[in-house]
């Protein structure tokens, strides 16, 4: 069998992000300059077909909606003090199920922090973005591999589910440049719209077996289309508190549960006996990966738990640390984050975190805090 | 029966009886069918607000927004529909004209091919009748408001931002002459339509024309704003990729930090070395650390090299520090420790081992010199590496210069 040459880079998970999006289907690249999304910006300007420099935050995800609407895949890359002027923006474009990427590189906060120190703090403020306990979905890449498939996940999900997905990710991830060899990407699909087949009885937002209603685009020339930010009923009008509107709203939860499963992405390391499971995410998982391997090597036994699709929540994720007594989370935010999300504050001697603020969780210090 | 063509909906207006927005409304109407819309060629993009009630009333596409966004929105429409036969309106207040000012500039300042239509009614009808940022001093005054700012003329600010067409309407036998003026202009068009809020503002169009002034109309000859396509490449296809030409005597993981002075060198010596490691067989990680002043002050590279592959791209505590100026040097102090091998600049006072690579290299290759000749001190791989990368780059004389100075140098000692 021949041998495929290598593909050896220096290269940093913005562009492998940035490209897997295009070749995803991504059509439109809107921004507004901000660290630790620098890059973004900069390799979006250089490959997206269209781009556009938006005045502020708010108009980004607005002008991404107006183009969603017309059919478009827009992308945007931010950081926290963006998002928390596109939160309003966002649940107007899950309200009216508008497909779109939104890219969230973390950083140090509070407010403007530190915008060259990476973190993980950003998770609870986009558990709770969507108004009224609707999850948003989120994917949280630990790897370049991981940047490559989930940026294209990002897409197919935004698309088939009509929503707006964010990519979180890390200043450590998306800056730092590392050798890595091309031909560890898998090739990748472009997404496309699926075309709605009954024009006839079409209504904006039906509801139907898959929860997600079908799709056209304003300006068409099939049906007369409607998108609503505010309550609506199943013809995108305006209803208030009718069991059509209520149950439209709430469709919005179930299309995510419906579908999870296609969604659902985590690595996992169980060994036969395991003491403790490490579960992780994002840019910690890197640091973990030499924890656990270093501590199998000294024959411990630990089971690590990479979790890349962070919300909604999959049940496979609660299955697995059920089966474990002692369970370490590890991620570079004060509280625990990912570990409130799946338990609340509650703590006790099986749940435990690693955590750290304002530094690299670096291997010593976790296999330090693992050991304690 | 619905006529195919219709624009209006048959549905029976929302609002208050009086209320300037059903003049509006059907105004706009007559003004497609006249101009011979069909409705699956225009999108009414709406706000919120008493305005927001629009969508119901037309049979073309509808999009409803968010407070004071829809003018945003439309552009985004606009823009993503790329296609002068379909016509774009967006309808709004003068309260969301007011939180939402930036985007009206915005979509005028690019003059994209869009109606904005503000029906002002002076005041925030929806939420009780209170003042906008379009109240004028008059209106105010009359509702016993003790203010007398100036309100935002947008009719004279967008014109000033580039629209194409910007009006001001307060008399209601010029409207359909003025929106057909608007719609059919290329660009950006706004019109500013007076409207009676029966409920909490003014009951009479002749008292509200008062409070308005005389109608205006504003032309530009500016070019439609479009958005620019471009003909892209994979971000791949410029990479430069390195097979593996020898087997570095590495054995554990290395981090090596070079410090430096912005213009320096320092972060392209740092890749330089990366990307040596990977022929050599290594796998290397590479970041840098600036003020965000990126003109001035220190410049810091990490390098992580290892035979294995690395997860972990974070560096407390480096083996080896290269440092070619005390900015540099100042910033990465603290991480050296008693086993850390240091090469720092003669021109620096450190009781650390000097080599003058500044004096060989020059301040821009200095970094570099330093990385060369750590590498020939250390024999982790060959210098010539080094060569090999740099090969083709568009500094490539200069950088030779900077690896060869201190190299031959050695060979002369």
């Amino acid at each position: 069998m021949k041998k495929t040459a290598s593909k050896n880079v220096i290269i940093d998970a913005s562009r492998i992000i940035t490209e897997a999006l295009v070749q995803s289907g991504a059509d439109v690249f809107i921004g507004y300059p901000i660290t630790p999304s620098n890059l973004f910006y900069k390799y979006a300007k250089e490959r997206f077909a269209e781009f556009l420099a938006g005045p502020d935050e708010i108009s980004v995800i607005q002008w991404m909606s107006g183009y969603a609407a017309a059919g478009k895949i827009p992308v945007t890359a931010t950081a926290f003090p963006g998002l928390a002027l596109m939160a309003e923006s966002i649940n107007m474009a899950y309200m009216m199920e508008l497909p779109m990427v939104i890219v969230v590189t973390q950083r140090l906060g509070p407010s403007t922090g530190s915008a060259t120190a990476g973190a993980q703090g950003d998770l609870k403020f986009i558990d709770g973005i969507i108004s009224g306990g609707f999850p948003l979905p989120v994917f949280s890449p630990s790897s370049f591999c991981d940047a490559w498939k989930l940026a294209n996940q990002a897409v197919k999900t935004a698309v088939q589910l009509r929503t707006p997905v964010i990519l979180l990710t890390s200043k450590e991830m998306v800056m730092t440049q590392k050798s890595f060899d091309l031909n560890n990407l898998e090739t990748i699909t472009k997404v496309n719209f699926e075309k709605p087949k009954d024009v006839e009885e079409y209504l904006p937002y039906k509801q139907t077996i898959s929860k997600v209603p079908p799709f056209f685009p304003l300006g068409n020339d099939k049906v007369q289309t409607r998108f609503n930010s505010s309550t609506h009923s199943e013809d995108g009008l305006i209803e208030k508190g009718t069991a059509n509107s209520l149950a439209n709203t709430q469709r919005l939860k179930e299309k995510f549960e419906t579908r999870i499963v296609e969604y659902t992405h985590y690595e996992l390391e169980e060994e036969p006996n395991a003491e403790a499971l490490v579960v992780t995410w994002g840019i910690s998982a890197e640091a973990t990966r030499d924890v656990v391997n270093n501590l199998r090597i000294n024959n411990k036994k630990i089971s690590l738990l990479v979790v890349k699709t962070l919300i909604p929540i999959p049940k496979i994720i609660y299955q697995i640390i059920e089966k474990y007594n002692k369970v370490f989370f590890v991620e570079e935010n004060l509280s625990g984050m990912y570990k409130e999300l799946l338990f609340g504050k509650f703590t006790s001697e099986k749940i435990r975190v690693i955590s750290s603020f304002g530094t690299n969780l670096s291997p010593a210090e976790i296999e330090k805090q693992l050991k304690n | 029966m619905k006529n195919s063509n219709q624009i209006l909906s048959n549905i029976k207006m929302p609002f208050c009886p009086g209320c300037g927005h059903t003049v509006c409304v059907r105004s706009v109407a007559k003004t497609l069918t006249n101009l011979g819309y069909s409705p699956k060629d225009v999108v009414i993009v709406s706000d919120i607000g008493c305005s927001g009630l629009v969508d119901p009333l037309f049979e073309t596409h509808t999009i409803h927004g968010l407070h004071g966004r829809a003018p945003a929105l439309g552009l985004g429409v606009t823009l993503g529909l790329n296609n002068s036969n379909k016509k774009v309106i967006v309808i709004q207040g003068d309260g969301g004209a007011t939180i939402g000012l930036q985007h009206i500039l915005e979509a005028a300042r690019r003059n994209v091919n869009m109606t904005l239509i503000v029906l002002n009614n002076l005041l925030y009808g929806m939420t009780g009748g209170q003042m906008s940022g379009m109240s004028t001093p008059e209106f105010k005054s009359l509702k016993q408001v003790n203010d007398t700012t100036a309100p935002y003329n947008i009719v004279n600010l967008t014109a000033e931002a580039g629209a194409s067409f910007s009006a001001k309407v307060t008399e209601i036998s010029k409207f359909d002459t003025i929106l057909n003026e608007a719609i059919t202009s290329k660009g950006f068009s706004l019109v500013e339509m007076a409207s009676l809020c029966t409920s909490h503002g003014l009951k009479k169009v002749s008292a509200l024309k008062n409070m308005l002034g005389e109608s205006v109309v504003y032309k530009n000859d500016n070019p439609v704003g479009i958005s620019i396509k471009n003909n892209s490449a994979s971000l791949f296809n410029s990479l430069q990729y390195f097979t593996p030409r020898v087997d570095s005597i590495l054995k554990k993981p290395l981090g090596i930090i070079i410090a430096g002075s912005a213009g320096g060198g320092v972060q392209t010596a740092a890749k330089i070395l990366a990307q040596a490691a990977i022929l050599a067989g290594l796998n290397a990680t590479m970041k840098g650390e600036y003020p965000i002043t990126v003109g001035t002050g220190f410049s810091v590279a990490e390098v992580i090299l290892s035979k294995q592959q690395i997860h972990y791209t974070g560096l407390e505590k480096p083996h080896v520090v290269l440092a070619v100026t005390n900015e540099g040097f100042k910033k990465v102090a603290d991480k050296i420790e008693k086993n850390t091998v240091v090469y720092t600049d003669k021109s620096m006072e450190t009781l650390y081992k000097t080599e003058p690579f500044t004096k060989l290299a020059g301040k821009k290759g200095a970094a570099l010199s330093a990385v060369a000749y750590w590498l020939n001190e250390t024999k982790l791989f060959p210098v010539d590496l080094l060569l090999k990368v740099i090969n083709g780059h568009k500094n490539e004389v200069h950088l030779e210069k900077a690896i060869n100075s201190v190299t031959l140098e050695t060979v002369i000692a």
